[in-house]
């Protein structure tokens, strides 16, 4: 219900296109890599998902992270802009309603965004490498796995665009934040479990350990931001 | 002698006619009204004037020059007020005319005599989006104002303002020609108001001129055609409600 | 009125919208982990790169890679924000000044802001030489000839790029996508930089002018050199049309 009424709220924003253009170009990342010096890559012993994704997965990653942070910004630039917030407000429903709503929009719109990734990533796989049976397992594994891993980041610059009336704070501190994930080794498993360093993480990088550790850190990041933002809203409603 | 004067002026957005075979005379030296109800294409003629937009057909002289050619030129003559003011929200309201001082490039001393004509001067330090909406509207006529140019174009000025303010303005606007030798076009949607400050009037309706002329020949003209004349706001309303029915009823 | 002149005037428009706050807040967080991974310029021997090299390259590298384009992109659009938000456009436009020269006026002022953010770097990167030197008790100062000849390069062959975010920034009303889609469009630099074709990718010219300089400062490293042409007569090609569409289309949204 509250899904569908976000939804109807980004209309006429860009919102959907901005995702949809943004999945392209994400996935436009390999089939380039790959067209221009596919020697690089062809003679790799590895699974062809994993030697892909080794190359460009960072930069993949990083344009979802951007595409996350901005859709946020707009999610609630909505609001903001001519203060529909406040007639939301006086209407019998939660703010942190509203909240979850637009969570759900924002994963909706990024596992289309991973699913256009895995097509591409996928494609590339089939039309540079032999074909291999488990192909679609590890396609489909991998990209699992990055959808647990940006939950966290999703609910994250929700909570920063929530914050702040004006979107060019929120944009600004998401960018900052984004800049500073880039900044992280990531080796260090406590610092890359900053919500925003976390997408940057690849299956193969790993032992299945630490991937499983991963997970659960990604799962505990989500409900712990998702409590965060519904004390948020509690705090500012008393002092409003 | 007229100061502006346009030949057939016409603006179509798409379909629709805002400004259609307009064609005004205002004279040198007075004060014109410009009237007419929302959305009957006065903004859009002012902004033609000003080059904010461009006619669709037809042409106009601003004191003897044409546009596009003479932009600059015209520009130069002209100070503008139109519809909502413009201005820097994160500047001071000394500073917003301080840049527009520095454009025409006159000297520092128009500032404040600007300020002053608009009585702004105690609040020049104070950041112009925390002005309220009448000082808002005080600062973009200051703005307008500033180096006291030949020809004023004001796009319903006194909107916004108290009765208080809107009284002061219209005081001013009425002293104009003769303290800076100008002419000024001044729109409304208020004949009673524009009654008070103009010499003479054109009424728009639909984007077409239905009365150009004095105030008298108005009130002639009205009793000639059995409209009421004992109040002009009937007048008004009667002139443009025929003009209604006549178009097939539509609004 | 002359574009000189009407340079100040960009200026003071500026006041208070605190890009200057953006400027010194992405300078200082670019250094931050260069100081505190101050360490790692000790084992670079498979580069062949000295630490005190490292420590400046790698600076640079950040900045160039994302945090300046980044700054920049949201300048572009601040400073258009300026004109928007309350209509002062709607003045500018209804005084006797030529657009274009607005817009060119604009430009310069945004061009001297890159430069005081490279400026600002020089003076973070000695004041971040300094403390990690005492903290590795180590010199990690470089002379300042070297390093103003180095940001130079870097800053000039920034403008092409500039020019484009400027058009970005005029071109796209919804502020968010102007700046989306500049931000978007530095992301690719790294794999632009690997290609014979980095000269047609304008955001990828600062980034490819300090590895370069990185290839030349470790010996063991193969990095593709700057050359000149194609790229000179590309770059200004770029920046050229890049200017003339946006003086154009400077205004136009506001004069239907």
């Amino acid at each position: 219900m509250s899904f569908v009424l976000e939804l109807r709220k980004v209309k006429r924003t860009g919102f959907l296109p901005a995702f949809l253009s943004g999945g392209i170009l994400a996935a436009a990342v390999p089939a380039l890599n790959m067209a221009f010096r596919s020697e690089m890559y062809v003679g790799m012993n590895a699974a062809p998902v994993n030697i892909l994704l080794d190359a460009n997965w960072q930069m993949m990653s990083m344009l979802n992270i951007l595409l996350v942070v901005a859709g946020a910004c707009i999610l609630y630039n909505t609001e903001y802009a001519d203060n529909a917030i406040q007639r939301m407000c006086t209407l019998p429903t939660k703010e942190s309603t509203m909240f979850f709503g637009k969570t759900a929009v924002l994963i909706t719109v990024s596992i289309l965004l991973l699913m256009i990734e895995a097509v591409s990533v996928f494609g590339c796989s089939i039309h540079w490498f032999e074909e291999s049976a488990d192909l679609y397992m590890e396609t489909l594994k991998n990209f699992g796995f990055f959808l647990m891993l940006m939950l966290p980041t999703i609910l994250f610059s929700l909570v920063i665009a929530s914050v702040s009336k004006n979107m060019w704070i929120s944009l600004g501190i998401g960018v900052v934040c984004v800049f500073v994930a880039t900044m992280i080794p990531s080796q260090n498993f406590v610092l890359t479990l900053f919500p925003f360093a976390l997408p940057f993480l690849t299956l193969e990088s790993h032992t299945a350990d630490v991937i499983r550790n991963y997970t659960v850190a990604g799962a505990v990041e989500t409900v712990l931001i998702a409590l965060l933002e519904v004390m948020i809203l509690k705090v500012r409603r008393s002092f409003e | 002698m007229n100061i502006i004067e346009t030949k057939n002026l016409t603006k179509t957005y798409g379909g629709f006619a805002a400004v259609s075979g307009l064609n005004l005379h205002v004279p040198k030296g007075t004060v014109y009204g410009f009237l007419g109800p929302n959305g009957a294409g006065k903004s859009t003629t002012m902004k033609m004037f000003l080059g904010l937009t461009k006619p669709s057909g037809g042409s106009f002289v601003i004191d003897g020059k044409h546009f596009p050619g003479d932009r600059a030129q015209i520009l130069k003559e002209i100070g503008s007020f139109i519809e909502a003011p413009a201005f820097y929200g994160n500047l001071t309201g000394e500073e917003n005319l301080d840049i527009v001082r520095k454009i025409l490039g006159l000297p520092k001393a128009s500032v404040s005599e600007a300020l002053e004509i608009v009585g702004l001067t105690q609040h020049r330090k104070r950041l112009a989006r925390k002005y309220s909406l009448g000082m808002k509207q005080r600062l973009g006529l200051a703005s307008a104002l500033i180096g006291k140019p030949p020809i004023l174009i004001l796009d319903e000025p006194t909107n916004g303002l108290d009765p208080v303010g809107i009284h002061e303005i219209r005081t001013l606007i009425r002293s104009l020609p003769q303290q800076f030798v100008c002419t000024v076009l001044v729109s409304s949607h208020l004949l009673s108001e524009i009654e008070l400050m103009a010499d003479n009037i054109g009424i728009l309706n639909h984007g077409r001129l239905l009365f150009e002329g004095t105030l008298d020949t108005l009130k002639r003209n009205a009793a000639a055609q059995g409209y009421p004349t004992d109040n002009l706001e009937d007048t008004f309303l009667a002139l443009i409600d025929a003009d209604n029915q006549q178009r097939g009823g539509a609004r | 009125m002359n574009i000189l002149s009407l340079v100040p005037v960009e200026w003071k428009k500026i006041r208070r919208s605190k890009i200057f706050f953006i400027l010194v807040l992405a300078t200082v967080i670019l250094w931050i982990p260069s100081i505190l991974n101050a360490d790692f310029n000790f084992g670079m021997q498979a580069e062949g790169i000295s630490p005190e090299n490292n420590f400046f390259i790698q600076g640079f590298m950040a900045m160039a890679w994302f945090i300046f384009p980044a700054t920049m992109v949201v300048i572009t659009v601040l400073q258009n924000q300026t004109e928007r938000s309350n209509h002062g456009i709607l003045k500018m436009l209804a005084l006797p000044v030529s657009t274009a020269k607005l817009c060119m006026a604009k430009f310069i002022v945004l061009v001297s802001f890159s430069a005081i953010q490279f400026l600002m770097s020089i003076g973070m990167y000695y004041v971040s030489a300094m403390i990690a030197g005492s903290m590795q008790n180590y010199n990690f100062m470089l002379p300042p000839f070297f390093i103003f000849k180095e940001v130079g390069m870097m800053w000039a062959s920034a403008i092409p790029m500039l020019a484009f975010f400027w058009l970005l920034a005029v071109c796209i009303q919804t502020p968010i996508f102007s700046i989306g889609i500049g931000l978007t469009s530095v992301v690719p630099s790294v794999l632009m930089i690997n290609t014979k074709v980095w000269f047609a990718y304008p955001m990828a010219y600062p980034f490819f002018v300090i590895t370069s300089e990185y290839g030349k400062l470790a010996t063991n490293l193969e990095m593709d050199q700057v050359e000149l042409i194609p790229w000179l007569p590309v770059a200004a090609l770029i920046t050229v049309v890049c200017l003339m569409i946006s003086c154009i289309r400077f205004g136009q949204a506001e004069r239907r």
